[in-house]
């Protein structure tokens, strides 16, 4: 009888500790990036979490049941669209048995929408190429610009759910989009001696910053998307990179940094750690300091004063 | 007072056939113009499901067996996947063998009740671990001996309705309740569910509990239940209890990583108020992840009173036995979408003429189109 109280009880206190905290909207996301803008445009009626940690493969995210259970009670889900997070979403989503947040219901989001996205494959997409985004690439949250149409994405769908404080989200939207505005000023200018200059990294997962600081995407770490790097391969890329003088390559802290540091160390270069996701690497909270962080390192890199194995 | 009527008739008949003639001649004038006109899509494709194929090769080296060396056609398996409309979401997987095709899996679900998730349809009944998985996605090119003898080689198959809760608890905790069609033993089911009485509706319990050790290491455990009447008349049953520790390293998730996993099942039936244990076992398996490349894995395991290919009498019929096994793969996987392994298994019986059996099987599978996610 004691055993059955007992276990009556600590069944009590489970499903007590289980009642989720108040918050006006409760909003999860597939990216630490969107979490931190979802944060910044909802401010004190929304809390936001995301399900892919800032040091984690956002395309190779492990599908846990703990995910399903952690967005059980959301209100919303920002998901990156353009197929990023394909591969482990269906069953998250519909694991999390809420109707809110299924896909075609007003807690579901694609914040791809509005995005000017580049690379999209143009004729059949082939595995030939690798694992190629047939959507075009979704990486698109490296350039802050396209952070502020999710933003107003953001401000608009929390503003329909949740009408009491529409008036709050859009001048949360408003004051990020300035903040955004006056940070590229700030950021533009540090990157701003090295434009044109060459860069190397693991994935195909920086073109939308090369493109918004005027560098340029010199080649991949992996020879096709998804496809790891052979000795044939980084031998030849670091001739190219001697020969054409790239000495910078960048990978993501989920990214394997031994082929990065042969690849530099053969072409007199250097490899450096960088987060594109907030989160990544200390310091990167949210999506100012994680731009922050990114431009100084690879300015700081181009410049030739910083960096790994030189 | 009739003939205008008749009159009319067939002043109406004239009429049509003149309307009809000229119909037929304004089509063949306007045929030509019309097909321009008409847009190139006029059956839409744009609410097509996703597609996607997976196809398993497979040769196996097995001295106690009486069939040839060679690389043999496994199985074809094509998945559609589509919303059906905003309340349902259509699944289905047929399989193309070389004697057949069995639509294995075809089902709608439904995510609109909070919490709970229903299915019906032909379901892959959620009982145990090694069951809910599609033969590509076997951790070892053969499944436990154990499997085959109690729910089902590739687990339990069968129309139903399946409802899964998600219990409020603070970590994941889901109950799933199911009922079925009464089906009798075949090669696929080996579990007797098949009396015609009106009362048996075979009905299956899963309970699944997992928690997050750490940020990176997860802890499974699940119990099942499946019971129904038999064409005997009896009461048969299948139980199982199974437990998962799995790592996946966050900064390399596709890259390195470890599975230990263990899994117990049992059938039995009921006579005359006493339980019959009639097959049971188990196994335990570790695999782990070398790298993006190249996955290694072992297993142990014990079946009783089982049947099994090598374990024949003098005539080649099938005898049961203990039967012990371990085995030992490695697996080669250049992308996402295909895989090569290599399995070597030893095992023992205590019945039959061959006391034990050594063999070596090489599997290929390649993936096209969409594919499903798997399960973690």
């Amino acid at each position: 009888m004691k055993f059955l109280i007992r276990s009556l009880f600590v069944s009590m206190i489970a499903l007590l500790a289980a009642v989720p905290a108040f918050a006006d909207l409760r909003v999860a996301t597939s990216l630490t990036d969107l979490a931190s803008v979802a944060q910044l445009v909802g401010g004190k009626h929304v809390t936001a979490q995301s399900l892919c940690r800032g040091y984690e493969d956002p395309h190779f995210v492990p599908a846990k049941p703990s995910l399903m259970k952690a967005i059980q009670h959301a209100d919303v889900f920002v998901s990156v669209g353009l197929e990023l997070d394909a591969g482990w979403l269906p069953l998250v989503l519909p694991g999390s048995r809420n109707p809110k947040i299924q896909p075609g219901a007003p807690g579901f989001v694609d914040a791809s929408e509005g995005v000017d996205v580049l690379e999209k494959p143009s004729g059949t997409v082939s595995r030939a190429e690798g694992d190629v985004h047939p959507l075009g690439n979704p990486h698109y949250y490296t350039d802050p610009k396209n952070l502020k149409v999710v933003a107003d994405h953001l401000a608009e769908v929390f503003s329909k759910l949740d009408a009491a404080n529409a008036a709050d989200y859009a001048a949360n939207a408003k004051a990020f989009d300035e903040r955004i505005d006056t940070s590229l000023e700030k950021w533009e200018k540090q990157i701003a001696p090295y434009k044109g200059a060459p860069v190397v990294t693991y994935h195909k997962n920086f073109v939308y910053f090369a493109e918004r600081f005027g560098l340029k995407q010199f080649g991949t770490v992996e020879p096709k998307p998804g496809i790891p790097p052979n000795p044939r391969y980084l031998s030849d890329l670091s001739e190219r990179m001697k020969k054409e003088g790239a000495k910078v390559v960048l990978y993501q802290p989920y990214y394997n940094p031994d082929p990065c540091n042969q690849l530099a160390k053969r072409a007199q270069g250097v490899a450096v750690k960088i987060a594109t996701e907030c989160g990544g690497v200390p310091g990167t909270e949210d999506v100012f300091s994680k731009f922050d962080a990114l431009v100084s390192s690879v300015a700081g890199a181009l410049s030739g004063r910083t960096g790994g194995s030189r | 007072m009739s003939l205008p009527r008749i009159v009319a008739v067939r002043d109406t008949c004239a009429v049509t056939f003149a309307l009809v003639l000229a119909a037929m001649f304004a089509g063949v004038t306007c045929a030509p113009a019309l097909a321009i006109a008409q847009p190139s899509s006029m059956f839409s494709n744009l609410a097509n499901p996703a597609i996607g194929m997976n196809a398993l090769f497979s040769g196996l080296a097995a001295h106690n067996l009486n069939q040839p060396y060679g690389l043999q056609f496994d199985e074809a398996e094509i998945s559609l996947i589509s919303v059906v409309d905003p309340y349902w979401t259509l699944t289905s997987n047929i399989v193309f063998l070389p004697d057949g095709v069995d639509p294995e899996e075809v089902w709608v679900r439904t995510t609109k009740i909070p919490s709970v998730q229903l299915k019906l349809g032909k379901i892959r009944g959620m009982f145990g671990k090694h069951g809910m998985l599609h033969t590509h996605a076997f951790p070892f090119i053969e499944a436990p001996i154990v499997m085959s003898n109690t729910i089902g080689n590739e687990g339990f198959k069968d129309p139903g309705l399946e409802a899964s809760w998600l219990t409020p608890l603070p970590w994941f905790s889901e109950l799933t309740g199911g009922i079925y069609q009464a089906v009798g033993p075949d090669g696929d089911h080996p579990l007797d569910l098949g009396s015609s009485r009106h009362d048996n509706v075979p009905y299956l319990g899963h309970f699944k509990n997992q928690f997050d050790l750490s940020g990176e290491t997860t802890l499974e455990l699940g119990q099942s239940f499946l019971q129904g009447r038999g064409t005997d008349g009896h009461r048969h049953a299948a139980l199982g209890a199974d437990v998962t520790v799995r790592n996946v390293p966050a900064t390399s998730s596709n890259r390195h990583g470890w599975i230990l996993q263990s899994e117990y099942l049992r059938k039995q039936s009921s006579i005359g108020g006493s339980t019959i244990r009639e097959q049971d076992g188990g196994y335990a398996s570790f695999q782990y992840r070398l790298s993006q490349l190249w996955w290694a894995g072992i297993r142990g395991e014990r079946a009783r009173k089982s049947f099994t290919d090598f374990v024949v009498d003098d005539a080649g019929d099938p005898v049961a036995a203990k039967v012990t096994r371990g085995s030992a793969n490695i697996a080669w996987m250049p992308s996402e979408f295909s895989f090569l392994r290599l399995e070597y298994s030893h095992a023992k019986a205590d019945a039959g003429i061959h006391p034990t059996d050594d063999r070596i099987a090489i599997q290929m599978s390649y993936t096209i189109g969409y594919h499903p996610a798997h399960a973690y």
